[in-house]
C-alpha cells in the first residue's frame, strides 16, 4: 500500500511491461499501411471517449449523451481555427474547455437527478446539442457540416497516429490516477449510496460534477483531435447513435474495470471492419455480442480470463468428484 | 453531571416536521449538553429518527430551529452539517458495498483530507503523506471497534452486526464532536450487542457527545439522561430511572390499562 516516489516500487514490474507495449506501439506503424493506421486512429480516439464516459459512469451517472460533448469539442476547435485561424494546436485545448465547461453547466442541475433520470435527461441534452448546431448554419454550416478543417499535419497519417498515441496514453494514465485516489473514491462511493456520502461529509453534486467536468474535457479534446484529422464533421457525428455505441463498447468492454473501455473499444471498433461486405449487418452484430455479454459475462469481457479460469476450476472439480464417486 | 459546567451543545426549539398532514415532530424543545450521552426513546413511529434526520439534514424541517455550538443548522445540507461536526449511523446502514470495510473508513476520513486533482494525478508527496496518515488512522479506528478481522472483506459480505458496527466506525471517523446514532444495536444478537455498546463508550471516551435513539429499552442504562417522545411530542425527560418510571412512559410503551 505504500508508495515512494513517483512510482512504487513494487510497480517497476509492470511499468516495465507497459514500457515494453508501447515501444511495440510506438514500432507498429512501420509494418501498417495507410487504411490499418487509420482504423488504428479511430481506435485510440475511440479508447479515449469510452474511457472517459467510464470516468464519468464510476461516479453513478450513466450518460447517453456523452457524444454531444466530442460534438462540441470538435466544433468549438474546428469553428476557432477556421473562422479565426487560430492555430489546431490551441484550439484543441480550447474545445477540451468548451466541453468541460458544458459538463459543468450541465452538471448543476443534472446533478439532482439520479439514475435512469439522470441518463434520460442526458440523452435529450446529446439530441438538444445536434439540433444546436443546426440552428446556427452561419457559423457551423448545418447538416451540411464543417469541411476543409485545418490539419495538423500533413499528408502521410504517422504523425497524427503518433499525436493519437501520446493523446491516449496521457489520458488513460491521468484517468487511471484520479480513480485509484482520494478523488475516484469520493467518486465511487457517491455512486454507491448518497446518503452514506453524505453523511461523512461528502458532497454528491460536487463529486458528480467533478465526474463530468473529467470525463468532458477529455471526450473534448478527442473530438477536436478527430476534427482536425478527418477534417469534416457534421452533425449527425454526434447524435444519438455514436453515444449509444459508446456506452455499447463500455458495458461490453467492462464497467468493473479500468481496462473495461479499452478492450470494449479496441474490439467493438475493430469488428465492423472485419466483416468486409457484410458491414451493413454490423450493427445487429453489435446488439448481438452485447446481448451475448450481458447474459454470460455481465462484468464485461475484460473478466473473460477469469471467468474462464473458474469455468476450468469447476470443469475440473466435476470431473474429480465423478471420478471419485 | 453534579458540579460540572454544563454547556448546551445541541439545542432544538419547538422543531417541527410535517409528513402531508401529519405531523411526525411537533414542538419539541431539547438539548443536549457537551460531554453528555443522551437517549431519545419511544415507541415505534413516535418520531425518533425523523428528529435524527431533522438534525443532520436530511429531512428540513417545517417549523422551529437547530442550533449546534453556537450555530444555527436548520436546513443545512446533510454534507454541509457532517463538515461542521455532527457524524450520523443509519437504523439501516447504507454502506459503500463494494468497497472493502477499510475502504469504507478510509473513505470517511477523506472529509479531513484535502481531495486535489493535482495531488491525485500527480501523487504530491503532500498527497502521499496525508494517505499515509488517513491509512494509519483508519487502521487504529479499526482496531478499536474490533473490526480489523474482517478489514478486507467486501462491506456487503459482512454479518449485520458487523455492518452495523462499520456504520458506527465510518461516522466516528469524520471525527464528530455531535454523534448521532440510529437505533445502535437493533437487530444484533446479545455478543453483538455488548461488543457495541463496548465500542459507543470507546468514541464516547474521546469526548465525543451523543445522542441516540432506541426503541429497545436497555440502552438506556448506558445513559446520562432520557428523553422520551410519543406521536412526535416529548413525554418525559430525565435520568434513565425516572423516565422508566414515568406513568406517560409506561402508557406509550405498553398501553393504558398498565399505569397505574
Amino acid at each position: 500500500m505504500r508508495r515512494r516516489g513517483f512510482f512504487a516500487k513494487r510497480e517497476i514490474g509492470k511499468m516495465a511491461s507497459y514500457a515494453g507495449l508501447i515501444i511495440l506501439l510506438c514500432l507498429a506503424p512501420l509494418f501498417m499501411g495507410s487504411y490499418l493506421i487509420h482504423l488504428a486512429i479511430l481506435v485510440l480516439m475511440y479508447i479515449i471517449l469510452t474511457s472517459s464516459l467510464r470516468t464519468i459512469y464510476i461516479s453513478g451517472q450513466l450518460s447517453l449523451g456523452h457524444a454531444a460533448f466530442v460534438g462540441i469539442g470538435a466544433y468549438t476547435s474546428a469553428i476557432l481555427a477556421i473562422r479565426l485561424g487560430w492555430t489546431p494546436w490551441g484550439t484543441m485545448l480550447l474545445g477540451g474547455l468548451a466541453a468541460m465547461i458544458a459538463g459543468i453547466l450541465i452538471g448543476f442541475p443534472f446533478s439532482r437527478l439520479r439514475a435512469i433520470y439522470f441518463s434520460m435527461a442526458s440523452l435529450f441534452l446529446g439530441i438538444m446539442v445536434t439540433a444546436l448546431i443546426a440552428v446556427f448554419p452561419k457559423l457551423t454550416e448545418g447538416y451540411t457540416g464543417l469541411m476543409n478543417i485545418p490539419r495538423l499535419f500533413g499528408f502521410p497519417k504517422e504523425p497524427y497516429y503518433y499525436f493519437f498515441l501520446v493523446l491516449t496514453l496521457v489520458t488513460l494514465f491521468i484517468l487511471y490516477r484520479i480513480e485509484h485516489s482520494r478523488v475516484g473514491m469520493t467518486l465511487k462511493a457517491v455512486a454507491q449510496s448518497h446518503l452514506a456520502a453524505s453523511s461523512i461529509g461528502i458532497s454528491e453534486s460536487r463529486a458528480r460534477i467533478l465526474a463530468l467536468a473529467i470525463g468532458c474535457f477529455f471526450a473534448g479534446i478527442a473530438g477536436a483531435g478527430y476534427a482536425h484529422y478527418s477534417t469534416f464533421i457534421a452533425p449527425t457525428d454526434f447524435a444519438l447513435m455514436p453515444s449509444i455505441y459508446l456506452l455499447v463498447y463500455l458495458l461490453v468492454g467492462g464497467t468493473g474495470s479500468f481496462a473495461g473501455p479499452v478492450v470494449g473499444a479496441i474490439v467493438l471498433v475493430l469488428i465492423p471492419y472485419m466483416m468486409g461486405g457484410f458491414r451493413g449487418f454490423a450493427p445487429f452484430f453489435l446488439a448481438g455480442v452485447l446481448i451475448i455479454v450481458i447474459f454470460l459475462i455481465p462484468q464485461g469481457i475484460v473478466s473473460l480470463p477469469n471467468r474462464t479460469k473458474s469455468w476450468i476450476r469447476k470443469l475440473h472439480e466435476r470431473r474429480v468428484s465423478k471420478s471419485v464417486s | 453531571m453534579s458540579g460540572e459546567f454544563l454547556k448546551v451543545f445541541l439545542e432544538t426549539n419547538g422543531l417541527t416536521k410535517y409528513f402531508g398532514g401529519l405531523a411526525a415532530v411537533y414542538q419539541v424543545d431539547m438539548s443536549v449538553n457537551k460531554g453528555e450521552i443522551v437517549g431519545l426513546i419511544g415507541p415505534n413511529g413516535a418520531g425518533k429518527t425523523t428528529i435524527i434526520n431533522l438534525i443532520s439534514g436530511f429531512l428540513r424541517s417545517s417549523r422551529g430551529s437547530i442550533i449546534f455550538d453556537g450555530e444555527n443548522i436548520t436546513g443545512k445540507k446533510p454534507h454541509l452539517i457532517a463538515k461542521i461536526g455532527i457524524g450520523r449511523t443509519f437504523q439501516i446502514v447504507p454502506l459503500f458495498n463494494e468497497f472493502t470495510t477499510l475502504q469504507n473508513v478510509v473513505a470517511s476520513f477523506y472529509l479531513s483530507a484535502d481531495s486535489s486533482l493535482w495531488g491525485s494525478i500527480f501523487r504530491t508527496s503532500t498527497y502521499r503523506k496525508r494517505e499515509e496518515y488517513i491509512l494509519n488512522q483508519a487502521e487504529e479506528t479499526l482496531q478499536l471497534l474490533g473490526l480489523d478481522k474482517v478489514r478486507d472483506e467486501l462491506a456487503k459480505n459482512l454479518p449485520h452486526g458487523y455492518q452495523k458496527m462499520l456504520g458506527l466506525a465510518r461516522a466516528s471517523a469524520v471525527k464528530p464532536k455531535l454523534l448521532l446514532l440510529d437505533e445502535p444495536i437493533a437487530g444484533m444478537n446479545p455478543d453483538e450487542i455488548n461488543l457495541a455498546l463496548k465500542a459507543i463508550d470507546q468514541v464516547r471516551s474521546q469526548g465525543v457527545t451523543i445522542l441516540l435513539v432506541e426503541h429497545n429499552m436497555m440502552v438506556m442504562s448506558i445513559c446520562d439522561r432520557v428523553i422520551a417522545i410519543n406521536y412526535g411530542q416529548k413525554i418525559a425527560e430525565g435520568s434513565p430511572e425516572e423516565v422508566k418510571k414515568n406513568e406517560d412512559v409506561i402508557r406509550a410503551y405498553f398501553g393504558g390499562e398498565y399505569a397505574t
